[in-house]
């Protein structure tokens, strides 16, 4: 174990310093007409150059993999979580730990750490993935990698989910880790001009020309993201921000999320597979709006911001230099114009995974659900304060 | 460097057209992550010191980095909001330095939720993250793991460490129990492997001193503790003696308690009789009977004799002979209950006694004291080893000597009687050279008691079921656990003993269980998927006082299907210990 600690690093740091020794970076001639024109992904930092590219990943088996021979076998239970902070990240370390694997979590290092991974029984390892030469020793003893993280909207998108990435996947590679999974976007391959989507597709293809055994997992949305975006703010009676996309989005509880995954990771015939998983039904803003007014028995304060004025915002920002982080994160407004659906019809997968489609819960379950338990205890708060009442 | 730029060459014609836009966004993409740091450090500057900022207008300094047009849109958004808002004046109100903060709070959530509409992922602020995770993953029920009373309940996880008891420990945290463990040393190497909110406990099981430490508490304990070697001491220590330790020092714990709220613990035993002394003996009657009154019978008499007697050893025997056809002989006593207790809080009896090894009927009596003549009689029937040992006998297993009598009601019990009869016997196996006569029979009486009711489990003992082990110390270990066992089961206490088949270290929940009673079953199973059973049981109504082994499903050859075995797929959708642990015996 050791050997690995030590030899690894020098790999990597050479693979960086170069970026030769493991793969390459070929800038393909592209006809015009594909949509990496706007891309420009820098590799490190150090590097000034600038070009639009096609990421090719040339890491053949018969280069730079280190093979260190038989030694003590290692444990199919032996997973690290990159992201187990996330909104997905923490119910794949808690579904993991419940079904007996051991947890190791990859965070960063921060002044208020991950305390709630560690009181689950998970391990939290200090590292960032914006500094590759933290990443090694953070693998040793791992079998299987599950990377949910995403960099936050007020990062700069290619730290984490670019660069970060491919040093991470380059050091599995590397070490020999025998399971990588990666979570994507559903349609990321057709959404070249948002930022965050073209990264997970080329990460994505970066994965597949690696060599790692590997499953790629498209999502949709979580429903857990709709709970703070629409259903608080109809509670406590403030305005909901909502655009008039006809975009629909089929939304998937986390829980059921983390569940398919372990099942997928546990199923050999799956390796190399593109999976995606899209909830039961697709709805549109104005759809998930009306029904968490219905739940909620009140009407909504309805902000609609047309998507056009979303777009002339990203527009405008795009055309100020100092104004270019902020329009890519309104990237996702360009999709919202279009009527795309992120959606997919489930029954092969369900079927693949050996899943029964009643188990996967629905949205409108999910917000009763989660109404009917709000509405309980504001019900018992209000009665608490009547009895204290009674008093004056 | 060079690649990148041969690369740019070699494909510049393609994109001689997007060249120029595309080298302005790169350096526009430079400047920016400069301005990156600008903001950060700014928007930092406010958080900390809101007063150092202007407060002279209403859109501080920040605007300067968004876009003119875009601050136009965002003001119109703003108008729109304010204008919703009531407006009422106070001296506070008009504070510049008030207004310029609340405005530039205001402009911020704007901001906030204007840019969420545009992006795909969105990040959560921390308050907002810490009401949701309590609602969505942490306790609240919408979390796929909560368990309603997890929350008030501490459960002592013995031997934290071992295979199972890591993952246990994982599982009751994540369902929001209070967890102690009880580990031998506390290194740090054995801290890291426990979640950081385990309370830890120093101690052995073998030594009843820390293990009282250990359950100060508790309300459930799971033990998955077990021997490291095969050497008898060990063996003897963990397997046998430590579970008696806890299952005494916890008894103890509760009757503390309850002594402290000036009751009795309702997991104790009530004592019915003990026989210690030649007084004790008071108030029993041997009595004798036939079953037939024809005279043929009488004719073959072999005659019949019995006595209840003290002897000079401490002992209370009950011995005597029948060798009439249909005869019988009894030892009865009417009951008298401390003042308050009624045996319906209670749901069997437990005796321990020793002897010859036959079996007997208990017969309980019951109906109203005033009225003799409404009693009803209910019988169950004991089996008995040669020397001493405790059977447990709950009150669902005595049936009504008349088939059309209602169900046994403990409230009216007020004869007990112990009866024998030559009829059903079965020899004893121990010394088969030595002629046994089955008519004759020595029972030595030490003590009967109640068992005290409850609804769910207190301690869920992981046992094994022998497979797996070297056979050379099968027996040995199997003889500590099942001692154990015993114990455990005349503890009082509600048990579960699970009794795995030989553990694998793979994730839980894959393979179909078989739970199954009789030393049947012949595979293996997962550490996760025996944790889970423990942690189910906890809370399991159909799991009190049974004993059961489980291992993964497994397919017998064709013909050589000797049980119909049904098998339950492990899901945290369904809860499947319940089916399967309904059809199973009780008291086991």
């Amino acid at each position: 174990m050791k050997m690995v600690v030590l030899k690894v690093p020098t790999a990597t740091a050479t693979a960086r310093a170069s970026s030769q020794l493991q793969w390459r970076c070929s800038v393909v001639a592209v006809a015009p007409t594909t949509v990496f024109l706007n891309m420009n992904l820098h590799v490190t930092g150090r590097e000034r150059g600038k070009w639009k590219w096609r990421v090719k990943c040339s890491s053949g088996s018969e280069k730079g993999v280190v093979n260190f021979g038989p030694g003590s076998p290692l444990r199919a239970t032996n997973i690290l979580v990159v992201g187990g902070t996330g909104t997905l990240g923490r119910q794949i370390v808690r579904r993991a730990l419940d079904e007996g694997y051991d947890v190791r979590c990859l965070v960063r290092p921060r002044p208020a750490p991950a305390d709630f991974l560690r009181d689950w029984g998970a391990t939290v390892v200090n590292a960032d993935l914006s500094k590759p030469e933290t990443i090694p020793a953070t693998l040793v003893g791992i079998h299987t990698i599950i990377d949910c993280a995403t960099g936050r909207p007020e990062e700069p998108i290619k730290t984490v989910d670019w660069e970060g990435k491919v040093a991470l996947i380059q050091c599995a590679k590397a070490m020999g880790i025998q399971k990588y999974v990666f979570y994507s976007i559903h349609n990321c391959d057709k959404h070249p001009e948002v930022p965050l989507m073209e990264i997970k597709y080329c990460t994505e293809k970066f994965l597949r020309d690696s060599g790692l055994n590997h499953i790629i997992i498209r999502l949709c949305g979580f429903m857990q993201g709709l709970i703070g975006q629409y259903a608080v703010p109809i509670l406590e009676e403030k305005s909901v921000w909502g655009t008039d996309a006809p975009t629909r989005i089929a939304y998937m509880d986390t829980q059921d999320i983390a569940r398919l995954t372990f099942i997928a990771i546990r199923n050999d015939k799956l390796n190399g597979k593109l999976l995606t998983f899209a909830g039961p039904r697709a709805w549109t803003t104005q759809e998930v709006i009306t029904l968490c007014e219905r739940l909620a028995g009140q009407d909504a304060n309805v902000t609609t911001v047309p998507v056009s004025i979303l777009r002339l915002t990203r527009q405008l920002t795009r055309f100020f230099e100092w104004t270019n982080d902020v329009a890519d994160r309104l990237a996702f407004s360009e999709v919202l114009t279009s009527d795309t659906v992120f959606s997919v019809p489930m029954a092969e997968t369900y079927n693949l995974l050996g899943v029964d489609s009643k188990d996967i819960i629905t949205l409108e379950k999910y917000l009763q659900d989660y109404f009917t338990n709000i509405l309980k205890k504001l019900k018992d708060l209000k009665a608490q304060s009547k009895q204290t009442d009674i008093y004056f | 460097m060079n690649a990148a730029a041969s690369a740019t060459a070699a494909t510049s014609s393609v994109y001689s057209q997007t060249q120029c836009k595309l080298s302005s966004d790169f350096r526009s993409k430079i400047k920016c992550l400069l301005f990156f740091n600008d903001v950060h450090h700014r928007k930092s500057r406010f958080l900390l010191a809101p007063r150092a900022a202007a407060p002279n207008t209403g859109n501080d300094s920040k605007n300067e980095n968004v876009g003119d047009e875009e601050k136009r849109e965002v003001q119109k958004q703003q108008r729109v909001i304010q204008q919703q808002q009531p407006v009422s004046l106070s001296l506070d109100d008009v504070n510049p330095v008030g207004l310029g903060r609340r405005s530039r709070q205001l402009f911020d959530e704007v901001w906030r939720k204007f840019s969420g509409l545009g992006q795909i992922s969105r990040t959560i602020r921390t308050d907002d993250q810490e009401a949701l995770d309590a609602l969505l993953v942490r306790e609240g029920p919408m979390c796929e793991f909560a368990i309603p009373g997890a929350q008030n309940t501490t459960v002592l996880v013995v031997g934290a460490t071992s295979r199972i008891g890591r993952i246990v420990v994982r599982k009751l945290m994540l369902r929001g129990y209070a967890v102690k463990a009880l580990v031998r040393r506390a290194d740090e190497e054995v801290v890291d492997l426990l979640p950081r909110s385990v309370e830890i406990v120093i101690g052995d099981v073998g030594d009843p001193t820390t293990v009282k430490a250990a359950v100060e508490g508790c309300n459930k304990i799971i033990y998955c503790a077990t021997a490291r070697s095969a050497i008898t001491g060990d063996l003897f220590r963990v397997d046998h003696r430590g579970v008696y330790n806890l299952t005494k020092a916890f008894q103890d714990h509760n009757n503390k308690l309850a002594q402290s709220r000036a009751g009795k613990s309702s997991k104790s035993k009530l004592l019915i009789a003990k026989f210690k002394s030649v007084s004790s003996l008071n108030g029993w009657e041997v009595r004798q009977g036939t079953y037939f009154q024809d005279v043929v019978a009488s004719k073959y008499d072999g005659g019949m004799d019995a006595k209840f007697e003290f002897t000079e050893n401490g002992d209370a025997v009950f011995s005597g002979y029948v060798f009439n056809r249909g005869g019988y002989v009894e030892l009865s006593k009417k009951l008298s209950l401390p003042l308050g207790y009624t045996l319906d809080r209670y749901e069997g009896l437990v005796l321990s006694v020793g002897g010859n090894g036959r079996s007997y009927v208990l017969i309980l009596e019951a109906g109203p004291l005033a009225d003799p003549s409404q009693s009803r009689l209910y019988f169950s029937r004991i089996s008995t080893k040669v020397g001493f040992c405790r059977v447990r006998v709950p009150f669902s297993s005595f049936r009504p000597v008349k088939p059309d009598d209602p169900v046994l009601d403990p409230f009216l019990v007020h004869t007990l009687t112990i009866r024998f009869e030559p009829r059903r016997q079965r020899p004893v196996e121990v010394n088969a050279t030595m002629k046994q006569d089955l008519r004759s029979f020595k029972l030595i009486l030490e003590y009967i008691k109640a068992l005290p009711t409850g609804q769910e489990t207190d301690f869920v003992l992981v046992s094994c079921s022998g497979l797996g082990i070297e056979p050379s110390r099968r027996e040995q270990v199997l003889k500590a656990k099942r001692a154990g066992e015993d114990s455990l089961r005349r503890s009082g206490l509600g048990y579960t003993i699970v009794r795995p088949g030989p553990l694998q270290e793979e994730p839980g929940g894959q393979r179909a269980l078989i739970f199954d009673q009789g030393n049947r079953i012949s595979q293996g199973i997962s550490c996760a998927d025996v944790a889970d059973i423990c942690v189910k049981a906890l809370h399991d109504t159909t799991a009190r006082n049974k004993s059961f082994d489980v291992c993964y499903e497994y397919i017998a050859e064709d013909g050589r299907e000797l049980y119909e075995l049904v098998a339950h797929l492990p899901d945290k959708a369904n809860n499947y210990l319940t089916p399967a642990l309904s059809v199973l015996e009780k008291n086991t």
